[in-house]
């Protein structure tokens, strides 16, 4: 490790065992690394790397059930913990020297306490304001983090704002004590890209400004790209690269990197569909006038759809527009308001319980929760099996010959069908959860962020995979997403959806190009500002 | 569920309870083989004796031994407030799935209209009205308690039913065309069943409290024949000359009570159904 000057921050030898049963495993192995003062520095790792782990250890937060084999973590000049130590007085370090940034704003932000109470508690706590100045204390990081109306929102509860608010607001929180190091653990994963898009700017001032020195956690490659200085790559518990992030991007070394950036060139590829005109093809599925209340809140407006036979469509919409409703709309999850909602003919909305089930053959789902989706407690081959018994399809033999014909197609082996979703990849319930979709062989598939909790080279197969059972099965997708890129390679129609409105409908290749609507080219402009300098 | 009912690396307080629970039942159904004496047949000059060799509980007022009543006592407590128990929970765990099944419903909604008026009707009551129009007998007191006993479990199980409802693999099942019947035995009951049933073991302490209680209060058990409930109320007269003659059939109450709960709770650690798989 090369020591320099202004080393601020450093984590030597870092090792964590997670006990389970009588198994010990290890999490982390020889994890060194440093950051010099006002550098940041992306850490890069896909689920299960162990990231997360590696947070907790440098701030003392790991539960019971893992141990710190070895490790010692340096600030400044003083090493300030021996991380195998537990009685580390860490009070003293966290909030003051470290501070942390987590995944889930809403969830770091006290849901009975108003943001102005939220300050309260820290400032006074800290004995850095008194009940009478902290108000003011408050409302001047708030401006800092470029809140207009800094007054109104600290007499909000963290409900009435928005995901990107909220974390900038645990950005306000996180800074008012004066940290020297923050460490910010996948800070945008759970927001949209608009939102995305404006933490991240913020946090890009901020570092600036204040002189942070800031650890940056993500799976993301665009957000490693757009923010870190270097870039720390980790691997099942190892740091298989790290260096310069143009460096590194478009030089990687290792394999493991190399793998990662692959896959995503294959999400980011330019359009490559033409345009195919569904015209003349059969009308699977046609909405007409859809309207969708919850109590007094209007979901979804007036939504007009019409959906091809062999037409992949793509509905694209930021979280809360009202596209998962729809879905769930379209399966009968939900009652709708007003409108037709017509396939081949039948009104899906007016059909009694028995005639809704039959139509489960002809009409699908895959969920975005793929491993939730699954019960937990049935294996592989019976999940694929369950479908068939429910609408009393063939007899016990067939059932399983289809199952595991299927099961074959998604590329699950013989040798996995005994096991149950939680001795399985994700990636791998997914492909349960699409085989089981598939064994009705509906003609309608409608896939509700069936990738995006997924990592990106798992979404890279994902997607691989729909795309030659489409070709196969010959059925239709509703691909519904937040994601540009996911959408843009994969539709031949992309429909944008806005607070429950259709704003536009057009050929995914001419989306970018041709789009007038605002909130498109908004959508667009974030998502390709992340990308810009990621050499593919 | 049944492997992991029955895996004893787990939790000592469950193999305890049983272990109390199995002695307790040798004891009441082997009250014959222990004690050669009769329960019901007065011996008037041996009232009120104190513990001894011969009695070592003691006798009440009319001369019988207090330990051999208390053991033959506690077939008719253990058997009726199991039977009232289980039959409680059946009813309870169907109720209450059903309701959560058709949440929003005009069904869900008559049918925790029904469980609030249960809930605000007092038992002790109800009770009294059933003896007083039928007579008292063990048995009418068992279906006084089934017809309230089960208003808790159908609560219970309907939010547990919301609860899961709620979960993607639910939405799941329903959208690949599982029928009402299938939702509620393969997705609701299998997640409500331990946590109901875990509440259940709890439940059966207050219950044979209550059953007690009623039969002290002349409900339930009539005299001659031995029950908990009345024998402590039997005692009562007596209580400040001889205390003993409260010990036996108080303690038998007070150990199926602590085995029961002890069984409850381990059987709540192993039927988590959120339990993380390893």
């Amino acid at each position: 490790m090369h020591a320099t000057t202004n080393m601020l921050f450093e984590v030597k030898d870092l090792e964590v065992t997670y006990l389970q049963g009588d198994q010990r495993e290890p999490v982390l192995k020889d994890v060194s690394f440093y950051m010099e003062q006002n550098e940041t520095v992306a850490l890069l790792g896909q689920s299960g790397s162990g990231k997360s782990t590696l947070a907790k250890a440098m701030t003392g937060m790991l539960p019971h059930s893992a141990r710190v084999t070895s490790g010692s973590l340096t600030i400044g000049t003083e090493q300030v913990a021996n991380l195998t130590d537990t009685s580390t007085p860490w009070q003293r370090i966290r909030g003051r020297r470290i501070a942390m940034l987590y995944q889930d704003p809403r969830q770091a932000l006290n849901p009975l306490m108003k943001i102005k109470d939220n300050f309260r508690e820290l400032l006074q706590d800290h004995q850095l304001a008194s009940s009478r100045d902290y108000l003011q204390i408050s409302e001047q990081w708030l401006y800092a983090l470029n809140f207009q109306d800094a007054k109104r929102v600290l007499e909000c509860y963290p409900f009435q704002l928005s995901g990107g608010m909220c974390q900038r607001v645990c950005l306000a929180l996180a800074l008012c004590l004066k940290p020297s190091v923050l460490i910010a653990d996948e800070p945008t994963s759970a927001l949209d890209i608009v939102n995305q898009r404006e933490v991240l700017d913020v946090l890009k001032t901020v570092q600036k400004q204040y002189g942070l020195t800031l650890l940056m956690i993500t799976h993301d490659l665009a957000v490693a790209n757009s923010i870190g200085d270097r870039v720390l790559i980790l691997n099942k518990g190892k740091i298989v690269e790290e260096g310069n992030t143009k460096k590194v991007f478009s030089k990687p070394q290792d394999s493991y990197t190399k793998q990662l950036l692959s896959a995503r060139s294959l999400l980011s590829e330019s359009p490559q569909r033409k345009s195919v005109s569904f015209q003349s093809k059969q009308k699977l599925l046609e909405i007409k006038g859809l309207e969708k209340q919850f109590q007094q809140k209007q979901v979804l407006t007036n939504i007009d759809l019409t959906l091809h036979r062999h037409e992949i469509m793509g509905i694209l919409g930021q979280s809360g527009c009202g596209k998962s409703t729809l879905a769930r709309c379209v399966m009968g999850l939900e009652t709708i308001n007003s409108g037709q909602m017509m396939y081949k003919g039948t009104d899906l909305s007016k059909l009694n319980n028995k005639k809704r089930r039959a139509m489960s053959k002809h009409i699908q789902l895959v969920f975005q929760e793929a491993r939730g989706s699954l019960h937990p407690g049935r294996t592989a081959l019976q999940i694929v099996m369950e479908p068939l018994h429910y609408l009393h399809l063939g007899n016990r033999k067939e059932r399983q010959s289809l199952a595991e014909a299927f099961l074959k197609e998604v590329g699950i082996s013989s040798d996995m069908h005994a096991r149950k979703p939680p001795q399985l990849s994700t990636g791998q319930c997914q492909r349960i959860a699409i085989a089981r979709a598939l064994v009705l062989r509906p003609e309608v598939l409608i896939c509700d962020e069936a990738v995006s909790a997924l990592d990106m080279h798992v979404q890279a197969q994902i997607l691989k995979l729909l795309q030659q059972l489409h070709q196969k099965f010959e059925f239709a997708i509703l691909m519904i997403s937040h994601d540009i890129r996911v959408l843009r390679s994969f539709c031949h129609t992309i429909a944008v959806i806005d607070q429950g409105r259709f704003c536009e409908v057009r050929p995914a290749n001419a989306l970018e190009k041709e789009s007038k609507n605002a909130y498109t080219k908004k959508l667009f402009h974030s998502a390709l500002e992340m990308e810009k300098g990621l050499s593919l | 569920m049944l492997k992991k009912i029955i895996n004893f690396k787990k939790s000592t307080s469950f193999i305890a309870g049983i272990i109390l629970l199995c002695i307790l039942f040798i004891l009441i159904f082997g009250a014959s083989i222990i004690s050669p004496l009769d329960p019901v047949e007065q011996n008037a000059a041996e009232r009120l004796q104190k513990p001894s060799l011969e009695h070592p509980l003691g006798t009440d007022r009319f001369g019988r031994d207090i330990l051999t009543r208390t053991l033959y006592g506690g077939q008719n407590t253990l058997i009726s407030s199991v039977v009232a128990l289980s039959v409680a929970l059946l009813i309870g765990l169907f109720v209450g799935l059903v309701a959560g099944l058709f949440h929003g419903t005009l069904l869900d909604a008559v049918l925790m209209r029904i469980i609030d008026v249960l809930l605000a009707f007092p038992f002790m009551v109800l009770a009294m009205i059933v003896a007083g129009l039928f007579g008292t007998s063990l048995f009418h007191l068992l279906i006084v308690v089934a017809a309230v006993w089960w208003v808790s479990f159908a609560r219970l199980a309907r939010s547990i039913a919301l609860q899961v409802k709620s979960e993607t693999s639910f939405a799941a099942a329903q959208i690949l065309g599982a029928s009402h019947l299938t939702l509620i035995l393969k997705e609701l009951l299998p997640k409500a069943a331990g946590p109901v049933l875990v509440f259940a073991t709890f439940e059966l302490g207050t219950l044979i409290l209550s059953i007690s209680a009623l039969s002290f209060l002349g409900l339930g058990s009539q005299p001659p024949s031995p029950e908990w409930g009345s024998m402590l109320a039997d005692g009562r007269d007596h209580f400040m000359q001889t205390p003993h003659i409260l010990l036996g059939p108080s303690l038998f109450v007070i150990l199926t009570v602590l085995a029961f709960n002890l069984i409850g709770e381990g059987l709540r650690d192993r039927l988590d159904p959120y339990e993380k798989f390893e």
